[in-house]
């Protein structure tokens, strides 16, 4: 039952029969999760805890379809495929490695969403993804790193992060730090071989509650320094400095009686900017007959505006894009972009995923996401941008071993 | 020090001091009461919890691909891990 320690997976997926099943092994859902308990036990189930190896490798392909919307006009649309290996080495190593494409093309707006003079783009990221981890009894030491190159923008990251589970294997505790360089070299020109470099810590705790409740909480802390403006918007200044930090929670609850996974996740987010942010995350996984599954998503976001961000209400005597009392030859931080005014975002969707013979599984996911000024929730400010709205497909094909 | 830099020294500690006040009731509120609440979970009782969709990282490329979109239409980012690298994105 254990290898190394290590409690072994023999078969992962499948491991608890349908409620069928359940019902049929006595009507009596105590002896039917004793006896399942029992069952577990002796074919050497794992532990279902982030301390455990997995047994089985696995291939997994997605191929993501991400169209953006402002306006009624098509302005960013992305077309990424991946492909991730999960790969258990001699019962003590997990090799974990993914590789995408990212085929970018589209219109960004050079200040707010003024859709006139947009700047047209094209671009072809390509990144690299690779951890390795080393399993002992009651810890697990990983190595990362994750390299991303696009024609503008490169950027490598590298982190190390340490998990101590309790011996019974009910509580884990990580600690993590990662340091990212990025290399910054626009078309425009407007700068050259600039840098931006960032330096986070990780603290976070999992914890089984119940036999169908499993938290999480984690803390993270970032500091970065370097280029953080926009080459290609107008006025954009910003600090060389940003801290950021979060505190994430999330909830997974189990429902034998209806064969269905509730996963809950909130975050709090607030950076050297003035930015605060929350997060709401919900989905609803729920078994169906023959493999399949269906899962609605729900996410609401909220943000509030940077302290230098301005509102798209322009200096009488200059025009757009400057804002109102505007002084040239002064420097001062400031930017129009969106995506640091106030605003809020709502996405809706659902996954089906089918599991097939010789433990190949296919999934399908669409996502509508919509972001608006006024549905921003805690926060003031932020006002006469235009809605964004996208659209987001993935296809995914899977198969272990 | 000028005084407005003394009071706004004074503002921040304070609220330091409220936060580590805050941080040790919760611990001690967790080490005397909550944490032992936690009955320990045997291993015979976690086949649910074995289950691909009770993992946190269940279908991690799905995951990575929704970060980076968000990452890249809002401003806050990170959660649950480290060393992510950054991109040019538009």
């Amino acid at each position: 039952m254990f290898e190394n320690g290590i409690f072994n997976m023999k078969s992962k997926v499948n491991v608890v029969p349908s409620n069928s099943a359940m019902s049929k092994i006595g009507g009596n859902s105590d002896i039917a999760t004793a006896l399942l308990g029992a069952a577990l036990l002796l074919s050497g189930i794992e532990s279902a805890h982030s301390q455990s190896i997995p047994s089985e490798a696995s291939l997994n392909f997605k191929y993501l379809n991400y169209e953006e919307k402002q306006q009624g006009l098509k302005r960013i649309t992305a077309k990424a495929p991946s492909l991730q290996l999960i790969l258990p080495i001699a019962g003590e190593w997990l090799l974990d490695g993914a590789l995408t494409s990212d085929d970018v093309s589209g219109a960004s707006p050079r200040y707010h969403t003024a859709i006139s003079g947009a700047s047209k783009m094209s671009d072809y990221r390509k990144a690299a993804d690779l951890s390795l981890t080393r399993y002992f009894e009651n810890t697990s030491l990983s190595i990362g790193s994750s390299y991303s190159s696009e024609h503008d923008y490169d950027s490598l990251a590298l982190s190390i992060t340490a998990a101590f589970s309790t011996p019974d294997k009910n509580r884990t505790w990580s600690f993590g730090v990662g340091a990212s360089s990025d290399t910054i070299n626009p078309t425009n020109k407007i700068v050259r071989d600039e840098h931006k470099k960032s330096k986070n810590i990780l603290l976070g705790v999992s914890q089984i509650l119940t036999p169908v409740d499993l938290v999480q909480f984690t803390v993270t802390h970032g500091r970065g320094e370097g280029y953080f403006s926009d080459p290609y918007k107008l006025l954009d200044e910003r600090p060389r400095h940003r801290n950021q930090s979060s505190v994430f929670a999330r909830w997974n609850h189990h429902l034998p009686e209806s064969g269905a996974t509730a996963r809950v996740a909130y975050r709090y987010y607030r950076d050297s900017f003035s930015i605060k942010a929350h997060t709401f995350q919900a989905e609803l996984e729920k078994e169906l007959v023959d493999g399949w599954s269906i899962t609605p998503l729900l996410r609401v976001y909220s943000q509030s505006a940077a302290g230098f961000y301005f509102d798209p209400v322009y200096d009488s005597q200059f025009g757009e894009p400057f804002p109102r009392g505007y002084q040239f030859g002064v420097k001062q931080f400031s930017s129009a972009d969106q995506r640091l005014s106030g605003f809020g975002a709502l996405t809706l969707g659902v996954s089906i995923s089918k599991k097939m013979q010789n433990q190949w599984a296919i999934d399908f996911r669409l996502e509508r996401y919509e972001q608006r000024t006024q549905w921003r929730l805690f926060h003031r400010g932020s006002t006469g941008l235009l809605p964004l709205s996208a659209t987001i497909m993935q296809i995914g094909l899977s198969k272990q071993w | 020090m000028r005084h407005g830099d003394s009071d706004s020294h004074q503002n921040k500690m304070s609220r330091i001091q409220r936060r580590l006040s805050m941080l040790i009731v919760i611990g001690i509120v967790c080490a005397t009461t909550g944490c032992s609440l936690i009955r320990p979970v045997q291993v015979w009782d976690k086949g649910y919890l074995a289950k691909n969709s009770m993992k946190f990282d269940y279908d991690k490329l799905a995951m990575k691909n929704g970060e980076h979109i968000y990452t890249s239409k809002e401003a806050a980012s990170g959660s649950s891990s480290v060393g992510g690298g950054g991109c040019g994105c538009n």
